[in-house]
Formats: C-alpha cells, structure tokens, sequence
C-alpha cells in the first residue's frame, strides 16, 4: 500500500494505491464517478475505450497502475469539455460525423488530443498510427480520421466550429444537422449501462456451463451461499415464470433447469456486495452435469440416431422451398451454367460495450414495479418476453445510451437474469459481465452451407437458380426462422431468375445460437448468389458489371418469391458505378501482375429489403407549450442516427427547427410500441408513424389557422395526436412454393473491392471500397455515408478475418476485430430516387451496407488470382488452398457441386 | 429485424369482414366496432357484454389510442376501479387474452412469430 497524490482533471486526488491490483481506470470510474472513460475489453489494453491523459500522453487506464502515478497531471473526457462549453476536437468529431454509438469516442478524442497537441496537421497515415490503439466498430474509422484531421483546421485557425455548423433553418431533409446525443456522447456525460450509480445495489454473477450439452444432474449452492457478502444464490426453481425467453420457440431458459444446451448457458446466479465476491462465489457453486453428445454440426445433428437438443422438437426443426417456374427444364437448355457449395462462419456482432443490465424494484404489494435497464432495440417487446419469463406484470424497462448492438439486442440477454434477481432477492442489482462473458452469452450471425448452381441462356439472361441451403440454428430458435424467410425474400437479390429450386433446412445443435445480425441473412446467401454471378459472367465472357445490369430485375417483374415490384432503379445505379469501375479496371491493368502481389477488382450488389408482411408501428406527437414537439415513441439509437431521423423528418413537416422537436424514446412506460429498430425498418416504418403523427397535428393546426400552442389550444383542440405506419395487406410464404408478398421497398448497392493478393502468403489486403447506394430522399447525408463506411468495414471483416469460436474467442485479439490499421479507403456515390411509398421518400439503409461487401472481395481475389473462395473467412489459409486448386484445374470448374 | 410471418385469417364479424391473427386479434386495431366486441365476447361464451364489462373496454381502447400500449395491470386497476381478481373473473380468457382482444388491441406477441 502507498498514498499516491496526483491530480485529475485539475483536481487534486489522494488515493491508498494497492499496488497488485489498482488501476487508474477504478479511480476514475469508480471512486470520482468519472464514467467519460468506458471499458470494453476485460482491461486488457485491446480497446482504447478507457483511454485517459497522464502528462498529456494518452495511456490505456485499464492497464495502468496507480502507484506510478505520483506527481501526475491526468485529463479524462470531462476535463476536455462540457456539453455547453466543448474543446475544439470533441466539436470536430460531432461536426465530422465521427459520433455513432459514441462508446469509443471519449478514448478517441483523448487520443487525437495528444496527436494535436504534438501536430496539429498530421497525415491520414499519422492519425491513423496515432489512434491504433482505439477501435470502433460503427464507422470503419472513416469520419474518425476526417474528424481528427477537422480538429486540426480548427487549431490551425483554418476554419471554426461556426463555420461548419448548418444553418438551422436549412431544408430539414438532407442537411447533415448534428445528431441530437452526439455532443453528449463526445464529452462523455451520456450514461451506458455500466454508467449508471445505483448505490447499494448488489453484483451478480452467473453461472455457465462448461459443456455444450449435458444434463443437470444437481446444483449445490450452500459454499457458496456462506461466502463472504453473498446475499444468495438463486437456481431455476427461484424464477416465479415459464423462465423461458420465447420468440418463436419456448426453448430459451433465463436460467436452465434440466439441461444446458450450448457452452455458456446460464445455471445460477450469485448475488453480493462486491462483484468480486460474486464472482468467487459463483466459482464455489458444484453443478453436477451427465454429459450428452455434442452435435457440433447440422450434418451431425440430422444424422440417424442423433439425440435432440430439444426433446419436444426435431432437430430439423423448419424447412421452407422455394419453386418457381420450371429450373430442371432451364438448366438442360442453359448456355452456360457455374455451380459451388458456399459456407459461412459463425460471427459475434461485435458491439463493443458489454452486455450490461440493471434491475431494481419500486413500490410495494402486487403494484410494486419491477424497473429493468438494459441494451435492447426493442423495449416493449423485451419487456413483454419479461413478464412472461419472470411472472411479474408490472415492469418497466429503460434503455440508456447504448454501445452498438448491430442485431445483437434484438434478444433478451442479461435483463433476464438481473430481472429476475431483483425479484427473487428485492433488492437492486447491478450486472455487468465482462466482455468474454458478453460473448459467450449472446446470439451470434448463423453460419450456412450453400450449394448454389445458376444459369444463364446465350444472351448471357439468368434462366435458373437451384440452391440448397442449410442453416445452422445453434441451440435455440430465437428468430430463426424469420432470418431464414428473410435470406428467401431476397435470394435473387437484384436480379430476375425466372426458373428457381430451392430447398432451406433451419437445423437446431449445440452451437452459440444464431439470432439477428446486420443483415440477418441475406449477408450469407448474397455471397454464394454473387459470386456465382461473377463466375457466371466470366465464364460467358461478359464483364460483371454489364451482366448485373442486363440481369436487373424491372418493375412489373417479380422477385424470388413471385412478390411483383413497381420501382427498381438498380440499373442507373450500375451507371453512377461504372466511372469508378472503370477507374479502378484501368488503375489494376497499370499495376501489372509482376511479383507475388496481384490486384484484382470484385463486384457485390444487394437489392434489400425492408418492411416485411404484416409490420406495424405507431407513434405519437404531443404539441407543447413552447410551440415545439415532443415525440413518443419506442425507437432506441444505439449509432445508426435514428435521434437525427425522427427529429428531422418531423421537423421537416411541421416546419420547426431542429431544436424544437424533443425525443421520448427509451422507456415503456411513456412511449408507443413502435416495433423494434432493427431490419432496416426504422425510416421507413418508425419515421413513417412519426410523419403520419406530425401530418395528423399539421392537419388539425392547419384546420383552426393556428400556428402557436396558445392559438391551437384556444381553439379547443387537442394537443397529441397519433401516426401509423403498416404492411397490412401482405401474407406469408406458400408453405409448398415458398411464394407470396414481400418486402413493401427496397435499398439498393452496388459495392467494388480493390484488393491486392500476396500469391505467395494469401494474405488480402483491401486497399478500396466503394459503395453505390439508392437509399430514397437522403435525410441525412453524413449519416447515410457513416453507416455505409461502418457496413463495408463490418463486411470486410467478415469476408477476410471475424470468426467466433465457442470457448476459444474471449476478447477483441481472438476475434481479430477490425483495428484503424485494417481501415481502407472508401468511397459513397449516393443515387436518390425517391420511393412513392417511402417516408418522404426514403426507405433506410443500415444493413444493406455490408450485404454485398464479402462477395465484392471475394471475387476481387478471384481477379487477381484466379482463387475462388467457397468458404468465410478468407484466411491467408484459404486463400492459398483456392490457389492450389486453380493451379491443378480451372477455378470456373469447382470441384464442390450444389445437388 | 423480427417481422412478422404470422398467418391472418379473414372473418365476418358483425357484418364487416375483418382481418385477424391465428390467436383471434383483431390484425388491425382501427378494424375495432362494439358490435364486433359484443359478437367475440358471445363466441366466448358470455351472453353479453355489461356495463363493468364495456367499463374496461372502453378504458383499454382510450388508453391505447392514447398511449400506443397496453396499460400495466396497475394502471388498469386505477382507470377501471375494480381489483385485479375482479378484472380476470369478468373475462373467461383473462385480461391479457381476453380483455385485451375484445377491445381489439394488438396481439401482445405482435411482431414475432
């Protein structure tokens, strides 16, 4: 022990330093309630998240030691700037559009301070050697870099804050307003999760299984419970509900009772004063397991004599076809014809904060109310699941700020578990896992096996698609059979493929259960479906672009699924394409194919689509006393800008300024269940509602000639009023066909790599993206362009490195997160044809970004090399082994065949 | 994410041929006319609807036009004035099921499955 003086944000701090243990990040945190400075990485230096100055150099406070910093100068997030009065880079990085979850961004601008202090004009190559410490996985570090370098003018006096701030009274669709939370979140006084004091709560932590499928045989709980500050330890039987958190399946317990199915699941829970002594506790708590086989595999899980993961359901448990028009018949007159068996990986989502939740109780008797904080793009939904699960009714649930998601909250994860412990113990509770726990826990993308064959008559037309399609479901079904429906509805994508044979197999095994991930499907399938196109196009001599162009489908025709479009502008975005293209075709001829490292260009488009049969949303505006509006409805913004939409797209029809229009949009108990921010529905189903809301209130504002509040309520109206948005008059799939109505609209891209390959390591390396896209009316450029930066980045990850394996991925190292080094150039073309039925016009854009990005590599390696690459991620490995079956037989002619 | 794929159904209720879900919901809340609560509350073996009951109806629609969700059971309880005991007996499939879906608001597992 030492007493260690220092000073924090000009504070004069004296702390009795434990030499073993303590870390600047606990004092800032902890002790001064400094919660600017965020931990992602289970303190292990991976992140930057927690990245404070000591003497004005950046240093990682999750890994730094109190006692060495006697006589230091320490500046956190706080000390740079408040939201009122912001230093000059926290206002770059709102003005740059830097801000999405805003997790990273305090460790961000601390970094960038110490680059700028030093050069106050760096290079994109120094600010990116200076931030490599730091990730981010929503911008693709793209308007990180460009904030960075805008904090510079602004030091060098080049231009000001003032300057570049839009005009409030500019059009309130397609000025890049700054987003209502970023400021909050760039000067670090947004509350996440683990942000939130809740001063006497209990710690919990969970006991998880250490076998992927095995019986409990008997938990024994009573060392544990004698520990020091264990207030209890609950099991299974403790939970008053069905325990189970049902979406499409009743399979997924919040605590298991007779079986674990899947490493990690939850068995017990320890609840006491310390998290330390939680987590002891939890180590002292015998589970007696009688182990089962393991399916690791669909093959293995369909195999004769396989055991269930679940004894009341097949582990086939879902299978859909899709047959249209006459595929065997249009294969035997194919002019050409390719085929290949596709297989991608599992993928964690990747958000960088953990999966925190809070619970606690008020009141008392049978109205007492059960209060759950906790990540969630859903909060009615996730609220409903928890009433079920837990047997309590009265629950309110609140999401804060939250650390990306990317379809990861889509689920219930912790809540349940933080629920449930409140109740069982009446007493507030605090969980916050650590970051391996947060992955072994959650839902990650579902790995598929493709086989894909695809033909095309001598026009070089797609005649004929057969694919058949197996998904790995993991341990539970969640909303597996929504993913798989959603990867049908899009399978021919941008294309018309007349003749179609597809089967689809939804297989349960003890894997990490699959649930929404950006893009929830058609990611896998567009990789096999455009990588067949582009083995297509060569094989027939025509070049990939010309050939997806030729292949658009055109309004009046029908999609994979017999849905007939009415507006399909894919082809004149082929066209805002092409001079890029060309660009890049002649940029890779003049790199010449001398030495080891070959370029290659590759092409992935995605037709996307968004509001499925049968969506709903509704939402409400509230005219207020100062003649603004109040907003209400359901609509959590973990980064995609969803704070920006609303407030403009309101803004927009009720002619106010930006400022005038307030949010509620984080807690069941004053919000509209709006439906969940995911699938790419937010514009066009939530901004929808809210438009439908604000016209309803122009209208009757209209109807008295009343501009003012005073005047509207003189009049005797009434101050709030409702908006909807719906898909009511769609049905699901022909279970025989696996035809029927679609998606309402679609987002469409056109993405191109640029990448060089190392024939001799394998190792790719991306040196562009660029991204055509057709979003509608863009709202808001900048973010339109964050989330296309933020989507190939994601893409590229998946495509060339991310992998999840179970009880071998714990950290950001193993999953090989994309860091500042991987960041590539990109480039956004943005073509906006207004939709007839979109919001205003616009119809989304979040998921679409990635869809098509692996392909696009894929088949740029392919270009360089001639190696095709049937399986996710691209490893240096992989690409090698494509390498030495193209040596031994030409690539157009893969071994592997669909069936 | 989390569309829906339920299946609806059309029926005759009342004289208007309405859609709803497979669990007996009305798909859309605007579809809602006493004269169809009164036939739905028949088909659950209630001769009809009194005037407790319309009190809950009436209370449950006003507050979902109102708020765009359902009230909690607390919340129920201060609008309608009656205990929570008293409120399940009123309806044979309870209030979630039941009070619920005579006053024609959304599924509560709407959007899933």
């Amino acid at each position: 022990m030492n007493n260690v003086g220092l000073t924090i944000n000009a504070r004069p701090v004296h702390v009795v330093a434990d030499d073993d243990r303590m870390v600047l990040l606990d004092v800032i945190r902890e002790d001064l309630g400094l919660t600017g400075t965020k931990q992602s990485c289970d303190r292990k230096g991976q992140c930057g998240t927690c990245m404070v100055l000591v003497d004005g150099k950046a240093v990682l406070s999750c890994i730094t030691r109190v006692s060495s910093l006697e006589g230091a100068e320490v500046t956190t997030i706080e000390g740079l700037g408040t939201p009122d009065r912001p230093n000059l880079v926290q206002q770059a990085f709102v003005l740059a559009g830097a801000v999405q979850c805003g997790f990273c961004i305090p460790g961000m601008i601390v970094t960038a301070e110490e680059l700028l202090a030093a050069n106050p004009d760096p290079t994109r190559a120094e600010v990116k050697r200076a931030l490599r410490r730091n990730l981010c996985r929503c911008t693709g570090y793209v308007k990180i870099i460009d904030a960075v370098q805008l904090a510079g003018r602004f030091i060098r006096g080049e231009t000001s804050p003032a300057e570049l701030m839009p005009d409030p009274d500019a059009p309130k669709i397609g000025t890049s307003f700054v987003r209502p939370s970023a400021m909050a979140k760039a000067t670090g006084t947004a509350l996440f999760g683990a942000d939130i004091r809740l001063p006497g709560a209990l710690e919990i932590a969970v006991v998880r299984s250490t076998h992927a499928h095995a019986r409990i045989m008997g938990i024994d709980t009573a060392a544990a419970a004698a520990m020091p500050g264990v207030a209890g330890v609950m099991t299974a039987k403790d939970i008053r509900g069905t325990n189970r958190l049902k979406y499409q399946a009743s399979d997924r317990p919040i605590l298991c009772d007779t079986k674990v199915h899947t490493l990690g699941d939850a068995v017990a829970i320890v609840a006491a004063t310390t998290k330390d002594q939680a987590l002891a506790a939890a180590e002292a708590v015998v589970v007696g397991y009688e182990l089962l086989p393991v399916l690791t595999s669909p093959d293995a899980a369909l195999a004769d004599g396989a055991p269930r993961v679940h004894e009341d359901t097949p582990n086939l448990c879902y299978s859909q076809p899709i047959i249209k028009g006459d595929a065997a018949g249009a294969f035997a007159s194919a002019a050409a014809m390719v085929e290949g068996r596709f297989r991608t990986q599992i993928v964690h989502q990747a958000p960088l904060e953990p999966e925190v939740s809070l619970a606690w109780m008020e009141g008392e008797g049978e109205d007492a109310e059960l209060v759950v904080v906790g990540r969630s793009i859903n909060i009615h939904l996730h609220m409903q699941t928890l009433q079920e699960a837990l047997g309590w009714e009265a629950i309110r649930y609140e999401e804060p700020f939250s650390g990306g998601q990317f379809g990861i909250k889509v689920e219930v994860i912790t809540e349940g578990i933080a629920g449930a412990a409140a109740l069982h113990f009446n007493r507030a509770v605090r969980y916050v896992p650590s970051l391996a726990e947060s992955m072994l826990a959650t839902s990650k993308r579902h790995p598929m096996e493709i086989g894909t064959r695809l033909a095309a008559d001598a026009d070089g037309r797609l005649t004929a698609m057969a694919m058949d399609i197996t998904v790995d479901n993991g341990a539970y079904m969640s909303l597996g059979r929504v993913i798989l429906n959603r990867a049908l509805h899009m399978l021919t994508s941008s294309y018309l493929v007349p003749n179609l044979a597809v089967t689809s197999r939804l297989v349960y095994t003890n894997n990490p259960w699959g649930s929404a991930a950006r893009g929830a499907g058609p990611p896998q399938t567009h990789y096999a479906l455009e990588c067949a196109v582009d083995m297509l196009a060569e094989k027939m001599g025509i070049d990939p672009l010309e050939f997806r162009r030729r292949n658009s489908l055109r309004p009046g025709e029908a999609k994979a699924t017999g849905h007939v479009v009415t507006e399909w502008p894919f082809p004149a975005l082929c066209d805002a394409i092409q001079p890029r293209y060309e660009a890049a075709r002649r940029d890779a001829a003049a790199a010449g194919s001398e030495g080891p490292v070959r370029r290659g260009i590759g092409l992935g488009a995605a037709a996307f689509g968004i509001a499925m049969p049968g969506d709903k949303s509704i939402g409400f505006v509230e005219l207020d006393p100062d003649d603004g509006v109040t907003v209400y409805m359901a609509a959590g913004d973990p980064g995609e800008g969803n704070d920006s939409m609303i407030s403009q797209l309101v803004a927009s029809v009720l002619d106010l300024r930006l400022d005038k229009v307030r949010l509620r949009t984080r807690s069941t108990a004053d919000t509209a269940a709006s439906g969940p921010v995911s699938g790419s529905r937010a514009t066009y189903m939530l901004g929808g509602a809210a438009v439908d809301a604000a016209q309803h209130l122009r209208e009757a504002m209209d109807e008295v000639g009343a501009r003012t509040y005073a005047a509207f309520a003189a009049a005797g109206k009434p101050v709030r009023y409702s908006g909807k948005r719906t898909t009511l008059e769609k049905a699901p799939l022909d279970p025989e066909t696996g035809l029927g109505p679609s998606f309402e609209v679609q987002v469409f891209s056109v993405q191109m790599a640029e990448v060089e390959v190392n024939v001799e390591t394998g190792e790719v390396q991306v040196l562009r993206m660029t991204s055509a896209a057709d979003p509608g009316r863009v709202i808001h450029p900048v973010n339109v362009e964050g989330q296309l930066h933020g989507g190939m980045d994601m893409g590229v990850g998946f495509a060339l490195r991310e992998e999840f394996v179970a009880g071998r991925t714990k950290d950001w190292v193993t999953f090989k997160f994309p860091n500042i080094r991987h960041a590539m150039d990109m480039e956004t073309i943005l073509v906006e044809t207004p939709r007839e039925l979109g919001t205003l016009g616009s119809v989304g854009i979040g998921e679409m970004a990635m869809v098509s990005t692996a392909p696009a590599i894929v088949n740029a390696i392919r270009d360089a090399c001639g190696a095709m690459v049937f399986e996710l991620p691209a490893t240096p490995e992989r690409v090698k082994a494509a390498l030495a079956v193209a040596a031994a037989a030409p690539v157009r002619e893969p071994a592997a065949a669909a069936t | 994410m989390a569309e829906a794929v339920r299946s609806r159904a059309l029926r005759t209720v009342a004289g208007r041929a309405v859609y709803f879900d497979d669990e007996g919901f009305f798909w859309d809340p605007d579809d809602w006319t006493e004269a169809a609560a009164e036939e739905l509350a028949r088909e659950s073996g209630m001769t009809r609807l009194d005037d407790l009951r319309w009190r809950v109806i009436r209370f449950l629609r006003s507050y979902y036009l109102y708020h765009g969700r359902a009230p909690l059971n607390r919340e129920l309880k201060a609008g309608t004035e009656l205990s929570l005991l008293e409120l399940e007996r009123l309806f044979p499939d309870g209030i979630k099921l039941g009070a619920r879906r005579l006053a024609g608001l959304p599924n509560p597992r709407t959007c899933l499955d």
